[in-house]
């Protein structure tokens, strides 16, 4: 695509902008910087993964790979406001993933390890990892409030935190993993995903491409179940106190 | 060595109101102790209190001797257990809610305790297979103590139980309960709007108002009332009797 054609797809925030000021939504100031954003942060990983590429030197992915997941769990955590130290836990969750998919992927040399793969599937996998560990704590958050009668009568009758809040946890993995598994159900029909869509476009065989979408769908099931199941275990105490009462988040 | 015992206990709720401040009372034997106070003077939130379901802001808690800071909040429920005004049915059938304590404590459920505590509390005719939520309010609260009574705790917490039951039911829950206190196997602690089972179940009253705790015997209460207030709100239950109200 030439610098002339990338620029004329601000056209499409043109539109947007002209469709915002005449429907008076009120959104031109989030577009315009969301534009600006999109353009600098997608512009400047393009430059790092050319630099990466070219040097190939396996040393510098674990920093590249370590910022991929500071940003997603911090970002992730934004949904567990009020509770304390789920960010970390997060960042573990995530990061354990990451390290499960990619020790498959190159143990069973189903990838290359070059940074062109495992970064570009890594940064799939821990994007996955985080909107998962996002839909777990919505959900969590809001099961927990709806749910209170039901783990105080468990607590009452002397559950452990575990036993009382894991109906909870059940429906919230479960919540967090169906838009996964309904993806799975659906790609290739309703939505030809992006990164098939993209190497299509830039030239390889469809049939290529498909197998490397195979691959990163299958990943993504397991990314969730292990994110979802692995952060339900490592931060099920935080929704209650040192004294084994349930917390009221915001109200503390 | 006392059974349950608080003192100096503090309770400031969000917003920054105190229900009561520094109170304290002790249970030295198996006995039954009606809990009354105006509303919204923290008769529920200090039965929470010593069922550790909520923290107090300052003062002690002890159940047979020991501080709550030395149990662990587990044990100290299944030895005194809270049985909810509001009674929730876990998922499942009536059959999965009695049998809720067997399973949490990994201990053998006996079926035919179960059945008799079911009889006692007027709920033999009850289908065990049924789904639990379709019980009409009074059910649920009758299956909600039988839940609790299986667990076999030294002391229950009872928030109003018999609030959905009628004369019947409440009179049959009232003597199952009675009769378990009268066989030294519970201490009752009953938070009751309803001064005359408060005088037909206890023996002592607490009575909660202004931020502290009267404690006395329920004879005396309702025969030389302990305190100003409490002689004001005798003679304010007294006359919503009257006048056909029943309470506050």
């Amino acid at each position: 695509m030439t610098p002339t054609a990338l620029a004329f797809t601000l056209l499409f925030v043109a539109i947007t902008v002209l469709l915002s000021m005449r429907q008076r939504l009120g959104l031109e100031r989030d577009l315009i910087i969301g534009t600006i954003r999109a353009a600098v942060q997608l512009l400047a990983i393009g430059l790092v993964l050319q630099y990466m590429f070219r040097t190939r030197h396996p040393a510098l992915l674990l920093p590249v790979v370590a910022v991929m997941i500071a940003v997603a769990s911090w970002h992730a955590a934004r949904r567990g406001k009020g509770l304390r130290g789920i960010g970390i836990r997060i960042a573990v969750a995530i990061t354990a993933t990451e390290a499960l998919i990619m020790l498959l992927l190159l143990g069973l040399r189903i990838i290359e390890n070059t940074p062109q793969y495992v970064i570009s599937i890594s940064g799939m996998t821990i994007g996955n990892a985080m909107v998962v560990a996002g839909l777990f704590l919505n959900h969590m958050k809001r099961d927990v409030e709806s749910s209170r009668g039901e783990i105080e009568t468990l607590l009452a009758l002397g559950a452990s935190a575990r036993q009382s809040i894991q109906l909870s946890l059940k429906r919230a993995v479960k919540a967090s993993m169906i838009p996964t598994i309904d993806g799975m159900k659906t790609v290739g029909i309703v939505q030809l995903p992006g990164m098939m869509t993209g190497m299509i476009i830039a030239g390889a065989d469809p049939l290529q491409a498909v197998r490397y979408q195979i691959l990163i769908v299958f990943a993504f099931t397991s990314s969730a179940a292990v994110t979802s199941i692995l952060l339900s275990l490592l931060s099920y105490k935080l929704w209650f106190t040192k004294e084994m009462q349930l917390r009221r988040l915001g109200k503390e | 060595m006392s059974i349950l015992a608080f003192t100096d206990l503090t309770k400031t709720v969000a917003g920054g109101r105190t229900l009561f401040t520094r109170i304290t009372a002790s249970v030295e034997e198996p006995e039954s102790v009606a809990l009354i106070a105006p509303s919204g003077q923290g008769k529920s939130t200090l039965l929470r209190l010593l069922a550790l379901l909520d923290a107090p802001t300052a003062g002690e808690l002890r159940l047979e001797g020991k501080a709550a800071s030395g149990w662990q909040p587990q044990s100290w429920r299944r030895r005194a257990a809270y049985v909810a005004q509001q009674s929730v049915m876990l998922p499942g059938s009536v059959a999965h809610n009695l049998s809720t304590c067997s399973r949490l404590h990994d201990t053998p459920f006996d079926r035919e305790l179960a059945a008799r505590l079911m009889e006692a509390v007027s709920l033999s005719s009850t289908d065990w297979e049924k789904n639990a939520d379709e019980l009409s309010g009074g059910e649920k609260q009758r299956v909600s103590l039988v839940r609790s009574l299986l667990g076999e705790p030294a002391v229950l917490l009872l928030d109003e139980i018999t609030a959905s039951l009628d004369q019947h039911c409440k009179l049959a829950v009232e003597k199952l309960l009675t009769e378990m206190q009268a066989a030294a196997k519970a201490t009752l602690i009953w938070v009751s709007h309803d001064l005359e089972q408060a005088r037909r179940v206890s023996s002592r009253v607490w009575f909660l108002a202004d931020g502290s705790l009267a404690d006395c015997g329920t004879e005396d209460f309702f025969r030389r009332p302990p305190s100003l207030a409490a002689e004001r709100f005798l003679s304010r239950q007294g006359r919503n009797e009257d006048a056909g109200e029943g309470g506050p």
